[in-house]
């Protein structure tokens, strides 16, 4: 089988927003709305602090809370653990957006745009199935499928690639396919220490963070 | 359909990028993949580029020609811009400059009439299409008036740099070394593309990076270790790592051979401190031995040509002079004044040491060469501003004692801006006197030395390391064109308001020092032509707005690749074209445009073209084989123009068998061939010619100082004397944070009411990028810690009564501006940091920040520039939670 | 700095509608409990069935008008496999048919089946909030009992008060009132030392800041004036019990209210290793 993962090397992540960015150009989302940010966080006390860079969005849990609250089957998961929803059933209750511990869902309820009417490039892009329904990072999926059908490797190729991988300044983030030993992600797990956010609340979540090479 | 083109927004580019247009409308922004192999940074580009979407679709472009209406310029008054047609407005302006011609291109101090400020690094040449030509053309303008350079830049670093190693700017080797030691350098938030991509691979290869510097900023934070040094101190804690590694350590651990056969450490220095010379010969006399003491025969000759003492004289080696220099500056001594732990620099000193690798050698591109996989960064407000030469001076001596300066692994020197030619780092490697490169200083012998500047911050006059080349202008002492039109110095032609001034991609009124004045003195340029993007504080004071085609609407071809600033060593060079993504979304002009139609209007089209054929547009038209030579009498398109330059790229690129034009470039958007990266080392290129590194004694320069000195003092200049000070031939700590006290009591204030540094840092977000109104840019921004206050350490806050968003004044003896406290464990309790450049009062969108920045408190100020013209961008100030 | 992490922040996604689903639907269920447990067939039977439906359906509507896209309401029936959200819609229209029924034709079966159906429904509410994985105040199990002790305390409080206004015996009605406040009592209890360790700041403060009022104000002070009430004569008691019944409501609406709205801290991100750049 496929399960898509992502891996975000913390050695590397310099908190740039570069993919935040990124994400922002290929999905399109209305302003304040950031599927992939970045994170800076403090850790410790002067002088002794360390600062870190942490990538974050939707993890794609394979147990996803999300999916087991949506009233309206909105938010599914595919065979390939890439958790999706579908705009046109969604009744925007939030009930997603409070289930997940990630802080990955967003909803907007109303057309809003950078600098109050619609600039060309917004009056482009502007889907309004997305008002009033919960949105989050859809691990590029459309991208994805679409290499896919030509025969490319997510992941590897940049055509078949979620664009905040594509984007990286600091080759920091990666993706792929974790049930594949030969991938690229299964290796850099097998080669590095890592650890996922909040494991200890069992939703198994697609994302990964490196820390250190294993010794 | 994705048209490919470049950014360099800021000069850690340029980079490549795809530009995704659906119908006409430019949609996203994607890296070019196609140039992965060949791009350092793997044909990506960075987060300002993804703000140029909206850059072109902001609605608060100016959207046509507009002329001033109001003719009171003032903060407070509103400049009642009108729409205009280019008609009009290129003729207002024609006729301006050619009133101009008709009184003489020079005033009656002899300075230029026409004035032009570009800011940016230089970038912006890489945006100005032709307009370069045109500037050629009419013959001299005054580019002095700065935006920031010298203070917002690695000044000291560009001048010595280039005097020692020609390093325009300085990278560690990064991809090949394994320790770096960081004074302040956030290439993290600054050194690009290619120096995030670069440092990520190290660091998980291994590399060491251990960063000195009072906040915990981003590169500290991806840093192996953080030292959180006193601000201005950086000094101390260099010498003393110098120090441990000449006096604690044994001296086999140092490179010897490199320092007796590639350094001036073995010549001999006479009784007064000058070389002892052959007689004869008057060349250096040079001992077999680095420590070493003699009498021999010999002359020793001073400034002016004078001869001290000759006869059997007694000579001690520059090194035995360095170790002798050296002993005081303990760790435990620097340990007071750097609040940094004498055991850390022990062992600082130390892994250096251990990481250095002497004797190694390494094989690139077939040649044997050295490798010392260790280096020395310094950032900016360490390497400029007081202090600025010492820790230029120590770091380079810190490369030199291993033997890293300028080899595989070590400290690098990037491009050459002063020292021609400045397209070929090594080419302009030749000897000059006494076994060193040669250095087009400029002259302060009698005969020649320039009393009579040429431009407004009298740099020729001033700064001999500032040469008199095309990029000199901005590397003098730019403040000094705004604080002398207040009041000329004595000995100085006064100095005047110039007639025309031409202002683009640059806003001084927000970027450089007391900011508030700046705006009074623009207020009195009576005329000021703006290329204009949106409104801003600077062209509030315009006369004349034209809005150019912004980055992704015009044309131009630019060199990339080969080794350029930061951390751009590539290998492969060529050239990258940017070109049109989309029809222009309001009525804006392409720069060449312009500056073809100035040229015609202004009688100056045959020069102009034929400054274009030299090469003023990046390319020469004619070579050996080719010759794409514009009709000089013509005043050709744009596409003319750049099918022209792109031909000509072509032929030189394949040395004449192609020469493809502008649609090949076009759909391409770039062309490179191999650069070897054995050209990034500069070492070999010296050794062969038989050069030294003049290191450690500056008897040049200390004889070029004492020579200025002479001639200052001689045509009645006695205010530069503190600055010829700092002409030493081996530099002492001064108490460089006592200064900064110093100041603050000149304009009424007491160390004890100020105790705050505050300082400013990077965003990469923001920095350079011109894109301060974009939306995308400030929403992105947020996440990283800082952009909307100032930062301040918790526990220090805590004391204070200030909780993490409370409104605080920061204040100097004159002036005071507030902020939103920021709460952060990684800053000393002693230091304040404001992220970037802000406090807009125009500029739509960002004027609605509410965020103060440390250019409006810090003072121009003649006490606290140094000798290279430059300051350091750091204030005393209060901190207080406002009622 | 972005308002939105890396420390925890107060969610914004349901506001006070989505609190009043919990408020109104809470008391309504937890009043047709009541009327099935402690109202005789009579007037004051009559209307604690409609007005129970009416507090659901204000407390639907509330949501309703809080969903992004409340034209298509019906989509919310269609996962009841795994939403407590959906089970609660679903409960809900059994709570109005079972209602109705009871209210058309009582018997002790209909009575049963809509009391039982009443305390369903507020069950659902509590499974709703506990299965909000991302909101730590609202995942931990024993909100379940707490929601549904407050619903039936509420309901309890506005039987109390039609008791009074159509003169029926107090004493059932009094008894339902205080076991069910010593419940909830007993429930915040359970629920608030579980969870004040997890919150900081204003959160935790405005969460803590409950137990003396629902404790002392809202179950001692409301025990004691029913048991005042019920010792006095009528003209006495009738104050005292309507005193006691708006606290008890009182308590648990705000209680409710801060849970939803104000200590609602989100899981914010956490680092169990730091990454190691350059060397360990």
């Amino acid at each position: 089988m496929t399960r898509w993962v992502m891996i975000a090397d913390l050695r590397r992540c310099v908190g740039c927003q570069t993919c935040t960015a990124a994400c922002k150009h290929t999905n399109a989302t209305p302003p304040e709305v950031q599927w992939r940010r970045v994170l800076d966080m403090e850790v410790g006390e002067y002088p002794n602090v360390k600062r870190v860079f942490v990538p974050v969005g939707c993890m794609h849990c394979a147990d996803p809370p999300c999916m087991h609250v949506c009233p309206s089957t909105a938010t599914r998961q595919r065979a390939d653990g890439i958790v999706t929803i579908d705009y046109d059933l969604c009744i925007g209750c939030a009930y997603c957006a409070v289930a997940c511990p990630y802080q990955a869902r967003y909803k907007v309820d109303k057309a809003e745009f950078a600098y109050g009417e619609p600039m060309e490039s917004e009056k482009k892009q502007f889907d309004p199935k997305r008002i009033g329904v919960a949105t989050k990072c859809t691990f590029c999926s459309d991208r994805v499928d679409a290499g896919l059908a030509k025969g490319l490797k997510p992941g590897v190729d940049p055509e078949a690639s979620p664009a905040c991988v594509n984007s990286c300044i600091a080759q920091a983030l990666h993706f792929g396919d974790i049930e594949d030993k030969e991938s690229n992600v299964s290796q850099l797990l097998a080669e590095n220490q890592f650890f996922r956010m909040h494991e200890e609340l069992g939703t198994d979540p697609g994302f990964y963070y490196l820390w250190d090479k294993k010794p | 359909m994705k048209v490919k083109t470049y950014c360099y927004q800021c000069v850690a580019g340029p980079d490549l990028l795809e530009v995704e247009v659906e119908d006409g409308v430019a949609t996203q922004v994607t890296p070019n993949f196609d140039a992965a192999g060949i791009h350092p940074g793997g044909g990506r580009v960075c987060v300002k580029a993804y703000g140029l979407v909206q850059k072109l679709y902001n609605p608060n472009r100016v959207r046509s020609p507009m002329k001033r209406t109001n003719p009171k310029k003032g903060r407070d008054q509103d400049p009642g811009f009108v729409p205009i047609s280019w008609d009009e407005a290129l003729g207002l302006i024609a006729e301006k400059l050619d009133s101009i011609r008709k009184k003489g291109l020079l005033d009656e101090s002899g300075y230029p009439r026409v004035a032009a400020s570009f800011g940016g690094g230089g970038t912006p040449q890489s945006y100005m299409g032709t307009f370069p030509a045109f500037l050629g053309a009419w013959g001299p303008v005054d580019m002095g008036f700065g935006s920031g350079q010298g203070v917002k830049c690695t000044h000291s670093e560009h001048l010595y740099g280039e005097f020692w190693h020609r390093a325009f700017t300085v990278s560690p080797d990064t991809p090949l070394c394994d320790y770096v030691i960081s004074c302040g350098a956030n290439t993290e938030a600054s050194g690009g593309v290619v120096g995030v991509w670069r440092h990520a691979e190290a660091r998980v290869r291994g590399m060491k990076r251990v960063q000195v510097e009072p906040h915990l900023s981003i590169t500290g934070a991806c840093s192996a270790e953080w030292v959180p040094i006193k601000p201005k101190t950086d000094p101390a804690f260099l010498y003393a790592l110098i120090h441990v590694m000449l006096h604690e350590q044994p001296r086999e651990r140092l490179d010897l051979k490199f320092l007796q056969d590639h350094t001036s450490s073995p010549y001999l220095v006479g009784p007064h401190g000058f070389f002892l010379r052959n007689p004869e010969t008057r060349k250096p006399l040079i001992s077999e031995r680095l420590e070493n003491k003699v009498k021999v025969q010999s002359i020793e000759i001073g400034p002016d040509e004078e001869v001290l003492a000759q006869g059997e004289l007694e000579g001690e080696t520059a090194f035995s002079k360095l170790l002798a220099h050296m002993k005081p500056y303990t760790p435990e001594w620097a340990s007071g004044i750097c609040d940094v732990p004498a055991a850390t620099m022990r062992r600082i000193a130390g892994e250096y040491l251990d990481h250095a690798r002497i004797g190694a050698t390494i094989v690139i591109d077939g040649k044997t060469l050295p490798f010392r996989p260790v280096a020395v960064a310094l950032g900016k407000t360490v390497n400029n501003g007081w202090g600025g030469f010492e820790c230029c001076w120590a770091r380079t001596m810190l490369a030199a004692l291993v033997g890293a300066l300028d080899v595989p692994g070590g400290t690098l020197g990037t491009t050459v801006r002063l020292n021609k030619p400045l397209s070929e780092r090594h080419a302009s490697v030749r000897p000059g006197a006494d076994g060193f490169m040669a250095y087009p200083l400029n002259p302060t012998d009698r005969e020649h030395w320039s009393a009579k500047p040429n431009i407004r911050n009298a740099y020729r006059t001033l700064v001999p390391l500032a040469a008199d080349g095309p990029w000199s202008q901005a590397l003098g002492p730019t403040h000094f064109s705004w604080m002398f039109l207040g009041e000329t110095p004595p000995g100085l032609p006064r100095v005047t308001y110039p007639e025309l001034w031409f202002v683009y991609r640059t806003n001084p009124a927000i970027s450089f020092w007391d900011t508030r004045q700046i705006a009074e003195r623009m207020a009195q340029f009576p005329f000021v032509v703006a290329l204009a993007y949106t409104r801003d504080e600077t062209n509030h004071f315009a006369d004349i707005l034209l809005p150019d085609q912004m980055d992704l609407e015009s044309l131009q071809l630019i060199y990339i690749g080969g080794s350029k600033y930061i951390e751009q060593f590539w290998k492969h060079e060529g050239y990258a074209l940017r070109q049109p993504v989309v029809k222009p979304r309001v009525d804006a002009r392409d720069f060449t445009d312009i500056a073809t139609e100035l040229a015609a209007r202004t009688g100056l089209l045959e020069r102009y073209n034929a400054s274009v054929n030299r090469g003023a547009a990046g390319v020469a038209l004619k070579g050996e084989k080719w010759d794409f030579s514009l009709e000089t009498a013509k005043a050709h398109t744009r596409d003319e123009i750049w099918d022209a330059v792109c031909r000509a790229a072509s032929a030189e690129l394949t040395d004449g068998a192609e020469t493809q034009g502008l649609d090949w470039w076009k759909e391409h958007g770039l062309r490179v061939k191999p650069f070897p990266q054995s050209d990034w080392y500069l070492f070999p290129t010296l050794a062969a010619q038989g050069l030294r590194f003049e290191l450690p004694y500056q008897e040049q320069l200390w004889r070029v100082g004492i020579q200025l000195g002479r001639r200052m003092h001689e045509h009645g200049i006695q205010w530069w004397d503190k600055q010829l000070a700092e002409y030493q031939p081996l530099p002492a700590w001064k108490d460089f944070p006592k200064l900064w006290e110093e100041e603050l009591a000149r304009i009424g204030g007491s160390a004890a009411d100020y105790p705050f540094w505050l300082l400013t840092s990077r965003s990469m977000q923001y920095a350079w990028g011109g894109n301060v109104g974009m939306q995308l840019i400030h929403e992105v921004a947020a996440n990283v810690s800082g952009h909307g206050g100032v930062i301040i350490n918790a526990g220090k806050a805590a004391e204070l009564g200030i909780a993490e968003g409370d409104t605080v004044e920061i204040a100097t003896p004159s002036r005071n501006v507030r902020a939103k406290a920021v709460l952060r464990q990684g800053i000393r309790p002693d230091t304040l940091l404001l992220i970037a450049q802000f406090d807009h009062w125009v500029t739509p969108y960002a004027k609605d920040f509410g965020v103060p920045s440390l250019n409006s408190m810090v003072p121009m100020s003649m006490a606290l520039t140094d000798a290279t013209g430059s300051g350091a961008d750091v204030v005393r100030v209060s901190v207080r939670k406002t009622a | 700095m972005s308002p939105f992490g890396p420390n925890p922040w107060i969610q914004r996604h349901w506001d006070w509608r989505a609190a009043g689903n919990f408020v109104f639907g809470g008391a309504g269920s937890g009043l047709l409990l009541a009327a099935a447990l402690v109202l005789p067939l009579g007037p004051a039977r009559a209307v604690s069935l409609p007005l129970g439906l009416a507090l659901v359906g204000l407390g639907l509507f509330c949501v309703w008008t809080e969903i992004g896209r409340p034209l298509r309401a019906l989509h919310v029936f269609l996962n009841p496999w795994t939403s407590w959200m959906t089970r609660e819609a679903f409960v809900g229209i059994a709570l109005f048919a079972a209602t109705i029924y009871a209210f058309l034709i009582p018997s002790v079966q209909a009575e049963v089946l809509f009391g039982g159906v009443a305390l369903v429904f507020a069950w659902c509410q509590g499974r709703i909030l506990k299965a909000s994985k991302g909101i730590p105040a609202w995942r931990e199990p024993r909100v379940v009992p707490f929601i549904v002790s407050t619903a039936l305390t509420e309901g309890a409080a506005l039987a109390v008060m039609l008791a009074l206004a159509y003169n029926l015996q107090g004493k059932l009605v009094y008894g339902l009132l205080a076991a069910a406040l010593l419940a909830r009592a007993a429930a915040w209890v359970m629920y608030s030392t579980k969870v004040l360790p997890v919150l900081t700041g204003e959160p935790r403060r405005r969460l803590d800041a409950v137990t003396p009022k629902l404790l002392w104000f809202g179950t001692f002070g409301a025990l004691a004036l029913v048991a005042a009430a019920s010792a006095l004569p009528r003209t006495y008691a009738a104050p005292l019990a309507i005193a006691a019944a708006l606290v008890a409501i009182g308590a648990g609406w705000h209680a409710k209210r801060i849970i939803v709205t104000h200590a609602s801290l989100n899981q914010g991100f956490a680092l169990p290793r730091l990454p190691v750049r350059g060397v360990r």
